[in-house]
């Protein structure tokens, strides 16, 4: 389910059922050239990830709001991030998920209260090419699964 | 000169008057007829079918899946939308097109496996007998929809998922 209205609504119905939350983490870099371009490639990926795995199980998985961070302050987001995980408990998520293609959250995933789900991604990649499709399709198919494991 | 007939002022103005009475009843009649007639002219939505890419000498008895994409206005957004279906064919040589989304609460569901000959939605365990029905005791309320399809030139064509309502 995604973060609207009638998503919601139909939430708040069916609770007992939805209990697994995916929150994008998303790195942007406005000050460089070079870094804007990639952090803003990198939303774009995670979008498509996140929404594939959303489509393929809306009744059980709800797709939170996006996490923007600055590319370099990693260190400053945990607290805030875990204020988000523990708001997010109040609801009847079990399972909370942090999707990430930035691998710096590997090194403090200890420190957040949730579940990491980093992807390597790609670095630079034509979106609309079908051998991308594929291979992001594939990908998503393998993380609903490891999703599925938790279950 | 004085031989030819002439044409007299007030013969003249009656000429032009229903000239331009014509032309400016014609002008506001036209769109009225349009009108009037718009919903003969316009292309049966529903009835619009799509090749899915899938040949029928392909579809056999057991379901597979197919995924084909079709254009969605949506108020002013415009999108291609990807859709999927579960097709086969029944013992009576009948083409059936479900749609995968499970009733419950929308998740796609997979066949064979769970049960063997039953459509499965990995999110709560909802169960579906082959032909789309829902299995009582399964959070699932309604059967699946089923695709409108048709086959021309040997491939498949398929529309509008419809419901098949409460079920059991």
């Amino acid at each position: 389910m995604l973060l609207r209205k009638a998503d919601v609504e139909q939430y708040v119905e069916a609770k007992e059922y939805i209990d697994t939350l995916v929150i994008p983490l998303i790195p942007f870099e406005p000050s460089k050239d070079a870094d804007f371009i990639t952090t803003s490639f990198q939303v774009e990926l995670t979008h498509i990830f996140t929404r594939a795995i959303e489509k393929e199980y809306r009744g059980r998985i709800f797709l939170g709001p996006d996490y923007y961070y600055l590319k370099g302050s990693l260190d400053e987001e945990i607290a805030r991030l875990n204020q988000w995980v523990e708001q997010f408990e109040k609801q009847s998520f079990q399972h909370i998920f942090l999707f990430t293609v930035d691998s710096k959250w590997k090194k403090v995933e200890k420190d957040v209260n949730a579940n990491l789900l980093w992807v390597p991604g790609l670095k630079q990649a034509d979106l609309q090419s079908t051998e991308t499709q594929s291979f992001i399709q594939e990908q998503a198919r393998q993380i609903t699964e490891l999703i599925q494991a938790y279950w | 000169m004085s031989d030819k007939q002439r044409v007299s002022r007030r013969q003249f103005l009656n000429y032009t008057l229903t000239g331009v009475g014509g032309f400016m009843a014609a002008g506001m009649l036209a769109p009225m007829v349009r009108f009037a007639i718009d919903p003969v002219l316009q292309p049966a939505a529903t009835g619009e079918l799509k090749s899915v890419g899938l040949s029928v000498d392909d579809i056999t008895n057991e379901p597979q899946r197919i995924d084909w994409k079709v254009d969605q206005v949506d108020g002013w957004y415009e999108s291609e939308v990807q859709k999927s279906a579960w097709v086969y064919r029944t013992n009576d040589d009948e083409i059936v097109a479900l749609s995968p989304i499970c009733t419950h609460l929308g998740c796609t569901v997979d066949w064979g496996t769970e049960q063997e000959d039953e459509f499965y939605c990995p999110c709560h365990g909802g169960r579906y007998t082959k032909d789309g029905v829902n299995i009582p005791g399964t959070p699932p309320t309604a059967p699946l929809p089923v695709y409108d399809h048709k086959v021309e030139n040997g491939m498949l064509y398929l529309g509008k998922a419809h419901s098949r309502g409460g079920g059991i």
